[in-house]
């Protein structure tokens, strides 16, 4: 059987078994997701290894034939090449995390929890994996269904309803012009493969025309400023495990989105929009790190933070070189790691102390020593500090973007300044300083599971940091063939 | 007049009608279903008012035998020895349009009253003439389907809207029910009127009613050609007058003023009937006249269409923000759907008439599913009221007492809202590619906005279904076993169609094709 497959449908196989089990062995259902999870990972490293990176066809192809099924433009088609492999990782990476994160706070509805999050799993690694305009959309769609879900049903105040309506009504408002367009593109070109599309032309009003739908689309997915207002809302009310995933993969999806569709499809849009898209990333860089220096609630503030580095990804991804995508590559990747990690430290004070608002702690460094030197380094990493993923990613980008306009990259520089001023002063506040004994009233440091869980971050950031070759050599091929393709 | 040479003999050419050879065999499941409906009423009338047996009330077993007739019609027609035919002298016709237009009738009318059963039983509705009057407008549906002349056409129209005026009425302690009857038998008279003072207008500046032969003396539209001597632009408005007849019977936008109170003030079972049967009967009757015979009038009433298609699309999903009931947020919803297969009949393409089929067929399942829910009578607020739903604050908290139930609910929802993967996504999606496809860009933009506007106030009952708390004490009882298997099958469609609609896909492009050439 081909790995894809197996990797699609063995979270499936989990929701399978869990409708079996009883509910009251929660014990017993979370071992269950955890292990299919940690299975479908081990069987995604198999992917990575037997990634052939000198090439930057699709891998591991897959044409589901479901029987029967003839009409023409739903080709259930799955390949791998350079681009979605790293996300594949990092999602079947990401959800045992979830899954431990959720093991002793969630109490109510265990089951569903852990079946909403395999059936998540499965619909995000078919988004990465399909090679079919349409059913990437429709799986783009349907990753919607269990966050609105996690969001609502476990989050954590009374603003949830509120924030999942938010979350589903902007997503589903930018989605629906991209069907549009998907529907126009069907019309003329009769397909809607994607190798198929690589080829073909469209005429440069209707590329503007497309593009602005895709635009649409992807922009609330990335969050660009004028529509980010989701985001932090979202993140606030969500429980850790929704956090994670949302800043972790949700948000790549967007800038997935460009780098496959927009980019190759629309050439001539493409550069006639750079310009705004310049602009809008420029924007949210600076705007938002300017308000997250405002903010209290410590999930905001990094949510706010995982807009100005989703928004330096956009700006290296339509610098449209090498440096610039690569580095958009590895950013997203390293974005993925260290905003998680973020989101679970917070997630372990907040279990402990139930609230996030940064005027409670103080002083944590004193009696959660390992909790603060693991903090620590990942607020390092989120500024970028050399040694650390982002600062690979960040470089490459501005290289990249300094190439095609100096002066906006050196607006996006001053964010990276504006990025240190914000983590360097939560960090500062959280961690150092007089503690305050009247609010806090737990001493206890990181457990056994917290450390062992954000241990793997630290150890994959600091390699994507020192030694990110590995990620690289499987990318070049597949990006160098994207943009040359645009051209 | 032939004369003989030697004498005064005239003897009259004689015209063979041919009344008899193949007619009555292709109507079989029409004159089956008439003649049951027939028997039942006699059967009902001798002894529901027998004194020995105590005057039983007849609703039950009249309603389980007319499903039977439906069931036994559905196979008639499926069996059926002639496939295509033109009948009784050039007024009704039959193919594979009609064919599958009135399975699809008969099939939702089996369901509505299937589903109808308990709650007959619990609102005490319990005059068995109202199942049977379902029955006869059935009936003259089937006959709708296959009308091929504005007689036989009007003809079935009265008697499916007369059944309708009688039946929203049939509640007779309450003064909502006969006010919804009332309103509607006003509004649709006088509707019906102005459908026949379009037909007359065509026959007088024509001469000819039947819809092929009026195809052939409009060729060429109002602008090209003149091949004939008649007024086109009094024909134009007498196609005017038959549309707006049309729109007012499936409550499109600028006449849709009466489908909200009358599907509130009518009992549930009633309102079910009313939003998922007719508008089959109407749309196959109506695509066959406008495609057929004003096919060269394309510009006006593809312009009169989009019109209403916008405003229904807009109103359906605008209008529905507000209400707080629930069976006016289905009226409202039903407006925005009846936009959305507008748009499909605007475009005047194959792939157009393909959606507006598609359309069709998911809304019927989705409509379906969701009277069934509302006819489970679940929810009792004290000892004494008849268990219903009446507001939407009524589903709160169903998530905890019926999860099963709340969880269709919400799939269904979704589904009507246009999200992948269910059955209604697939439906919008081709219904977009077909208005783009005919460069009705305006109306797809407007239709995917209107689709996520919509979205809101479904999503508004799932909020309500999980996350309120009630208001006060209410008792919940298990839905009736025929409800279950409803809502089993029709939530089975929504939520796996996705997967295999190869077949739907074939048969309404085949039948498209039919209608077209």
């Amino acid at each position: 059987m081909n790995l894809i497959s197996i990797i699609l449908f063995l979270p499936l196989f989990g929701v399978l078994l869990l409708f079996f089990v009883p509910n009251t062995k929660t014990q017993l259902i979370r071992r269950i997701a955890l292990n299919t999870s940690l299975l479908t990972f081990l069987i995604s490293l198999v992917l990575w290894v037997e990634f052939d990176s000198s090439t930057a066809r699709f891998q591991f192809l897959e044409a589901k034939a479901i029987y029967g099924f003839s009409f023409s433009s739903f080709n259930f088609l799955f390949g791998i090449d350079g681009i979605s492999l790293f996300f594949i990782l990092l999602t079947t990476f990401l959800i045992p995390i979830c899954l431990l994160v959720s093991w002793t706070n969630i109490q109510m509805y265990v089951k569903e929890y852990c079946i909403a999050f395999l059936v998540l799993e499965t619909l995000l690694i078919a988004v990465f994996s399909v090679l079919d305009l349409l059913l990437f959309y429709v799986f783009f769609e349907s990753v919607l269904i269990p966050m609105f879900v996690i969001i609502g049903v476990w989050g954590s105040r009374e603003r949830k309803i509120r924030a999942a309506y938010q979350f589903f009504l902007y997503t589903l408002l930018g989605s629906v012009f991209m069907l549009l367009a998907i529907l126009l593109i069907y019309f003329q070109t009769g397909t809607t493969d994607l190798e198929v599309l690589y080829c073909s032309n469209f005429s440069e009003t209707r590329q503007i025309f497309l593009w602005l739908a895709f635009f649409a689309s992807f922009a609330v997915k990335v969050p660009m400023v004028p529509v980010h207002i989701w985001l932090p809302e979202a993140h606030v009310e969500a429980p850790t495990a929704g956090s994670v995933i949302l800043a972790g993969i949700l948000l790549k999806l967007g800038t997935y989105g460009f780098l496959r569709f927009s980019i190759p499809l629309f050439p001539f849009a493409t550069f006639y929009f750079t310009p705004l898209i310049y602009t809008l990333s420029v924007l949210a860089i600076i705007y938002t790190s300017l308000t997250t220096l405002r903010q209290i609630d410590l999930k905001k503030i990094i949510a706010y933070s995982s807009v100005a580095h989703m928004n330096f990804v956009t700006l290296g991804l339509f610098s449209l070189n090498t440096q610039g995508v690569e580095g958009s590559l590895l950013l997203m990747l390293s974005h993925g790691l260290v905003s998680p990690a973020l989101f679970l430290c917070i997630g372990i004070l907040y279990d402990r102390h139930k609230t996030r608002l940064l005027r409670y702690y103080a002083g944590c460094g004193r009696t959660m020593p390992i909790f603060a030197l693991l903090f620590v380094f990942f607020t390092m990493a989120n500024i970028s500090l050399p040694g650390t993923s982002s600062f690979i990613g960040e470089f490459l980008v501005l290289t990249g973007t300094y190439q095609n306009n100096s002066f906006i990259a050196l607006l996006a520089a001053t964010g990276m300044v504006l990025g240190a001023a914000y983590a360097l002063w939560l960090c500062n506040r959280l961690i150092y300083g007089v503690i305050k004994p009247h609010f806090i009233h737990e001493w206890s440091d990181v457990t056994r599971r917290e450390f062992w869980m954000l241990v793997p971050f630290v150890v994959s950031i600091l390699w994507m940091g020192v030694y990110p070759e590995p990620f690289l050599d499987a990318l070049h091929c597949s990006v160098s063939n994207l943009i040359s393709q645009g051209m | 007049m032939v004369f003989s040479n030697d004498s005064l003999i005239t003897h009259f050419p004689t015209y063979k009608t041919f009344l008899f050879d193949n007619d009555f065999q292709s109507f079989f499941p029409e004159i089956f279903l008439i003649g049951a409906a027939i028997f039942l009423l006699v059967y009902g009338v001798i002894f529901s008012t027998s004194p020995n047996k105590n005057y039983p009330l007849l609703i039950i077993p009249v309603s389980w035998l007319s499903l039977l007739a439906c069931v036994f019609a559905f196979l008639l027609l499926l069996n059926s020895p002639i496939q295509n035919a033109l009948l009784f002298y050039n007024t009704l016709l039959i193919d594979d349009f009609t064919t599958f237009l009135k399975a699809l009738i008969l099939f939702s009318s089996f369901f509505c009253i299937f589903m109808s059963l308990d709650s007959f039983k619990l609102e005490s509705l319990n005059a068995f003439e109202c199942i049977l009057l379902l029955v006869f407008s059935a009936c003259s549906m089937l006959f709708l389907v296959s009308s091929a002349d504005f007689i036989s056409m009007y003809l079935a129209i009265e008697l499916q809207s007369l059944s309708f005026y009688v039946v929203a009425a049939i509640k007779r302690n309450s003064e909502f029910s006969t006010e919804a009857g009332l309103k509607y038998f006003l509004l649709g008279a006088f509707s019906s009127g102005l459908l026949l003072f379009g037909c007359s207008l065509i026959y007088g500046f024509t001469g000819v009613t039947n819809f092929s032969e009026l195809a052939q003396i409009f060729t060429g539209g109002t602008q090209e050609i003149l091949t004939t001597t008649t007024s086109l632009p009094a024909c134009e408005l007498g196609m005017v007058f038959l549309l707006v007849g049309f729109l007012f019977k499936i409550t499109a936008v600028p006449f849709h003023m009466w489908s909200p109170d009358v599907y509130e003030g009518a009992p549930t079972p009633i309102t079910a009937f009313f939003v998922i049967v007719p508008k089959a009967a109407l749309f196959g009757v109506f695509l066959r006249i406008f495609l057929e015979s004003f096919y060269d009038f394309l510009l006006p009433w593809q312009k009169i269409l989009l019109v209403s298609s916008l405003c229904s699309m807009l109103l359906g999903s605008l209008a529905a923000l507000s209400q707080t009931r629930i069976k006016r947020l289905l009226a409202y919803s039903s407006i925005g759907h009846v936009g959305y297969l507008l748009a499909g009949f605007a475009c005047g393409t194959i792939e157009g008439i393909q959606a507006l089929l598609i359309y069709l067929f998911i809304y019927i399942f989705m409509n379906i599913n969701i009277f069934a829910l509302l006819l489970c009578g679940m929810r009792r607020e004290t000892l004494q009221t008849v268990p219903r739903i009446k507001f939407i604050s009524d589903f709160s908290f169903l998530s905890k007492t019926q999860p099963i139930l709340a969880l269709t609910f919400t799939i269904t929802l979704f589904s009507m809202a246009g999200i992948p993967p269910l059955a209604g996504f697939y439906s919008k999606a081709y219904l977009f590619f077909a208005t783009m496809s005919s460069n009705l860009y305006v109306l797809a933009i407007v239709g995917v906005v209107c689709s996520v506007v919509s979205c809101f106030y479904y999503i508004r009952l799932v909020k309500i279904m999980y996350f309120e708390g009630p208001k006060n004490w209410c008792s919940f009882s298990r839905i009736p076993v025929e409800n279950a298997l409803t809502l089993a099958i029709t939530l089975f469609f929504i939520l796996f169609f996705i997967f295999y609609p190869t077949p739907l896909h074939l048969i309404t492009h085949k039948i498209a094709l039919t209608l077209c050439l």
